[in-house]
């Protein structure tokens, strides 16, 4: 099994995940530039698409890369069931395709923000959380639209349907106003999708891998991603 | 512009007028900025040599060894003038420059720092600066993936006018792919890539070469614009390139453009350059030779390429989409010979052009007698109060608002991001450096030598505080205008000052940048910018070692002061906030204790038997061990009646900024090893308390209450901001 690693113009992000995922025993990544198109992606098993500014987020973040040709691809992989991760510009790309439901729009506060901040994961199980339920993870986020926002039916389905996977808490796990780093709506950090096998999320799981870097939360994420891969 | 005297010599020189773009060409060349034709007599002063040293002062970036087959490559500059007219774009395309000129010996990118200085927020203008710089920064440095993990920011009025906007690149690169900064074969193409040329930054080295005058505006279309995507492109067509070893030469455009670029390529190979501005990818059609030829606009590298490497070169570059022209060749005739549709534009001697220029008169005025005299010293009431006003002084205060808008853990490399003493980046081979930067510009104005050596010795602190030994340093020293006496005075101390400290601490200077003119006329009035000599170290934690961070971490462990505490209030943050404003002389500079308290705490790092660690800087004892219990859930009980040294009063004890002193945090079974190191070692130590279970900060004669103590220290800069 493969795991295609998308690289689109202004992508930066994308030898952190692949050096990650070669890290994990199977993750098998390889790097797709977006301008390869859908056929790059014919063995692909899995995709991760990376954070970073693609096409320079001129327009919106994510807006330009998610009308590119490489997105038919990726859409048909999603629907097929294979896992797919969007993190940070990743995420915005997804909703942008429509892959995801609501919007990521400009922090609250207006500037980009990078820091530390601890998620707490849902109490259902998915694909990507296997193991982790309810824990509070402590992972960093860097991103200037981060700010979750989507209509109050679709906060609703994503609730009652338990796709709502991160959430911006405190260390002791509660997901408070002063917690949210960003703004989003009830402390959204990450959803799923209908499925189940299409992942966004603000934080960067890539970053939290090693204990050097000061935390290893983030590889538990990735494993299960690589996990899920294998499954399919 | 070219001085009379510089003309008249040129002229006589080559026995002829000059063309409009020889003019130009010389102008910005024997420019301040790019002929330091009134520093470069001082740089003798540094210690530049040693056997790390791979490559030293004089290329884009310096090199240093750092073992196991790697070398990291170090670059810092300054982009002043340009912020104070057009704070995002100058600032951006600041670091835009910087990453450039560390890309061009080929290394890979792998951290960022900044060094910012700008009058009090607390005015709408300074905060607008402020803001728009950290934007243009932010923007840039996070768009190219490389992590911003260090610097430091000082508010004082004297940079109302001149913004101070320093960065620092650093690189990694494996000896066997460097590409130096020279032309040496006749018949080498020049193959220039990355973007087009246009008409912004028309001599940009000419503008920040002069002070500001009344009419700023007019100056805008001398400030670059930068294109963050463009760069990244760079960067990747660039490792290509690098990695398939087709360069034999490479040199970025900065600082006079394609003049400068191929100038110092030739000048460097002892050849000379046949440049046909036909050939470059232009952005607008009709740019003359003159304008072309002196143009910065962003984004551009120059590469020396063998014939039979160019269809290779150039098959990467389509590949790469990122625009490239053949412009020109390498020759044997010791000109820089420019060329517009096969007619000679401009043909000068290398040796004229690039460091040919007439040596200036520059007088060392006397400096102003600073008194050791305290007589303005009284013991306050409250001392909660002096260090709650601390906490919150701007100089002090919390920066997170700042470096919050940095991306600092991209690449995944950053061990210690930024907030702690010193940035910590994971090197191949596990190799961890440490890189911090620092000036005290209040002690530099008070006095130059003493202040840039304790500046100096400031940063050095920082590095050993979280257990790493020194191992390069790199400036960019930003003063006034060079003609003023009084101003070049404070410029030659300051460099007698680093000079002293390189040689005392055995640790080369590998790379930096002047700035001066950093001044400006008001009302007929100078306003110069205090001397800011920005100076950034670099350590090595060696032999497995993790850093060594400033949080109190383990209940019931001893903390002890090292080195002695002297009545050195001068020039100090609490003179700043009792007085609201500096006077006297400034702490000195003492580097027999500096270099002993050295030695001994890096021994204590290296057995291990530090738990957690400050250095003693601004704001004395008092806000060193604030710093080290505002981000823990323990607290301290201290008693500093006995701290060693000759400070009497108890303001003293708290509040001096004497240098060579530490806080370390040594459990109990730990400490005899400790004390007997500092014995050994000639250093005065003392336990001055103990870490505890509680949330609190006990003093002794009083406690600072801690939830009020962190909103002064949060709130001092985001209240100008948000």
């Amino acid at each position: 099994m493969t795991t295609a690693v998308i690289r689109f113009p202004g992508t930066n992000n994308e030898y952190d995940v692949i050096s990650v995922l070669k890290a994990i025993p199977d993750g098998d990544p390889y790097l797709v530039k977006s301008r390869d198109g859908a056929k790059a992606l014919k063995d692909a098993d899995s995709i991760v698409i990376p954070g970073g500014f693609s096409y320079g987020d001129y327009l919106r973040a994510g807006a330009v890369a998610s009308v590119g040709d490489i997105m038919d691809g990726i859409r048909e992989l999603a629907s097929g069931g294979k896992p797919v991760l969007g993190i940070c510009n990743g995420f915005q790309i997804l909703t942008e395709a429509g892959l995801l439901p609501g919007v990521l729009l400009a922090n609250e506060s207006a500037h980009f923000i990078c820091r530390w901040v601890y998620l707490k994961v849902s109490s259902g199980t998915t694909t990507f959380t296997k193991g982790l339920e309810d824990a509070v993870l402590r992972i960093p986020i860097a991103h200037a639209e981060g700010n979750y926002y989507c209509s109050a039916e679709e906060l609703d389905v994503l609730k009652s349907n338990g796709r709502v996977v991160f959430r911006y808490c405190d260390s002791e796990g509660e997901a408070s106003i002063g917690a949210n780093p960003n703004g989003s709506i009830e402390n959204i950090a990450g959803i799923v999708n209908e499925k189940g096998n299409v992942l966004g999320m603000m934080p960067h799981p890539e970053r939290a891998s090693r204990s050097i870097l000061g935390s290893t939360d983030g590889l538990m994420i990735l494993e299960n991603f690589v996990r899920a891969s294998k499954e399919r | 512009m070219l001085t009379n005297e510089e003309l008249t010599y040129a002229k006589t020189h080559l026995g002829r007028d000059l063309t409009q773009t020889e003019l130009n060409m010389l102008d910005v060349l024997w420019s301040e900025h790019c002929s330091y034709k009134s520093s470069k007599r001082w740089f003798h002063l540094f210690k530049t040599e040693s056997k790390n040293v791979y490559l030293g002062i004089g290329e884009g970036a310096g090199l240093v060894d750092i073992g196991n087959g790697y070398l990291v490559g170090v670059a810092m500059e300054s982009h002043n003038h340009p912020s104070q007219i057009d704070p995002y774009n100058g600032a951006a395309t600041g670091v835009g420059g910087i990453i450039r000129d560390v890309i061009s010996q080929g290394c890979k990118a792998v951290g960022l720092m900044n060094c910012l200085r700008f009058g009090s927020p607390a005015k709408p203008k300074n905060a607008y600066l402020l803001e728009q710089v950290v934007r243009g920064i932010s923007d840039y440095g996070n768009s190219v993936g490389i992590p911003t993990i260090g610097g430091e920011i000082e508010f004082d009025d004297s940079y109302e006018e001149n913004c101070l906007v320093n960065v620092v690149c650093i690189g990694v690169i494996k000896p066997e792919y460097v590409v130096r900064s020279s032309a040496s074969t006749p018949g080498h193409h020049l193959v220039m890539f990355g973007s087009t040329t246009g008409r912004d930054g028309i001599a940009g080295v000419s503008f920040a070469s002069e002070s500001f005058s009344d009419e700023e505006e007019e100056n805008r279309s001398a400030v670059q614009i930068g294109d963050p995507l463009a760069k990244k492109v760079v960067i990747d067509a660039l490792t290509d390139l690098v990695h398939e070893k087709l360069l034999d030469g490479l040199q970025d455009f900065g600082g006079g453009g394609a003049t400068s670029a191929a100038g110092e390529l030739a000048k460097k190979g002892g050849t000379g350059v046949e440049v046909h501005v036909d050939q470059f990818p232009l952005r607008e059609p009709d740019m003359r030779a003159h304008e072309i030829i002196i143009s910065e606009s962003q984004e551009r590298m120059l590469a020396v390429v063998a014939p039979e490497n160019l269809e290779r070169v150039i098959e990467i570059l389509e590949k790469n989409e990122t625009p490239y022209g053949v412009i020109g060749k390498v020759t044997s005739d010791g000109h820089y010979t420019v060329l517009e549709k096969g007619e000679v534009k401009a043909r000068l001697p290398i040796d004229l052009l690039v460091d040919g220029f007439p040596e200036p008169e520059r007088d060392v005025g006397p400096l102003p007698t600073r008194s050791p005299g305290m007589a303005w010293f009284k013991e306050p009431d409250d001392y909660v109060k002096v260090i709650l006003d601390l906490l919150g002084s701007l100089n002090i205060c919390d920066r997170s608002w700042v470096y919050q808008q940095y991306d600092q853990h991209v690449q995944t490399k950053t061990v210690v991001d930024i907030g702690e003493n010193a940035g910590v980046l994971e090197f191949p081979m596990g190799k961890l450096l440490a890189f911090k930067s620092d000036c005290n510009s209040g002690y530099c104005l008070l006095d130059p030598f003493h202040g840039t050596a304790n500046s100096a010795a400031e940063a050095l602190r920082n590095i050993v505080a979280i257990g790493a030994h020194p191992i390069f340093i790199a400036d960019c020293l930003n003063f006034g205008n060079p003609e003023r006496p009084e101003s070049y005075a404070q410029f030659v101390d300051a460099i007698r000052g680093l000079g002293q400290f390189s040689h005392d601490f055995d640790i080369p200077v590998i790379g930096g940048n002047v700035s001066l003119y950093n001044e400006a006329l008001v009302d007929g009035v100078v306003r110069r910018i205090n001397p800011t000599p920005q100076i950034m170290l670099a350590g090595m934690i060696k032999n497995d070692g993790m850093p060594v961070r400033r949080n109190l971490i383990t209940p019931w462990a001893n903390l002890s002061l090292t080195g002695e505490t002297h009545p050195e209030l001068n020039g100090t943050e609490f003179q700043r906030v009792v007085l609201g404003d500096i006077k006297g002389l400034p702490p000195r500079y003492r580097p027999q204790e500096e270099l002993k308290a050295m030695k001994a705490m890096l021994q204590a790092h290296s057995q291990g038997l530090i738990r957690s660690c400050n250095n003693v800087g601004r704001g004395g004892i008092a806000i060193s061990l604030m710093k080290m219990v505002l981000n823990s859930p323990y607290g301290f009980k201290l008693d500093l009646e006995e701290a060693p040294g000759s400070a009497r009063s108890f303001a003293e004890r708290l509040f001096s900024e004497s240098g060579a002193r530490y806080i370390a945090e040594v459990s109990e079974t730990s400490q005899p090893e400790f004390m007997s190191i500092m014995e050994e070692a000639g250093v005065r130590v003392c336990e001055v308390g103990l870490v505890v279970q509680d949330h609190l900060a006990d003093f002794g004669r009083f406690q600072v209450p801690l939830d009020e103590a962190e909103e002064w220290f949060r709130s001092g800069l985001r209240k100008h901001m948000e």
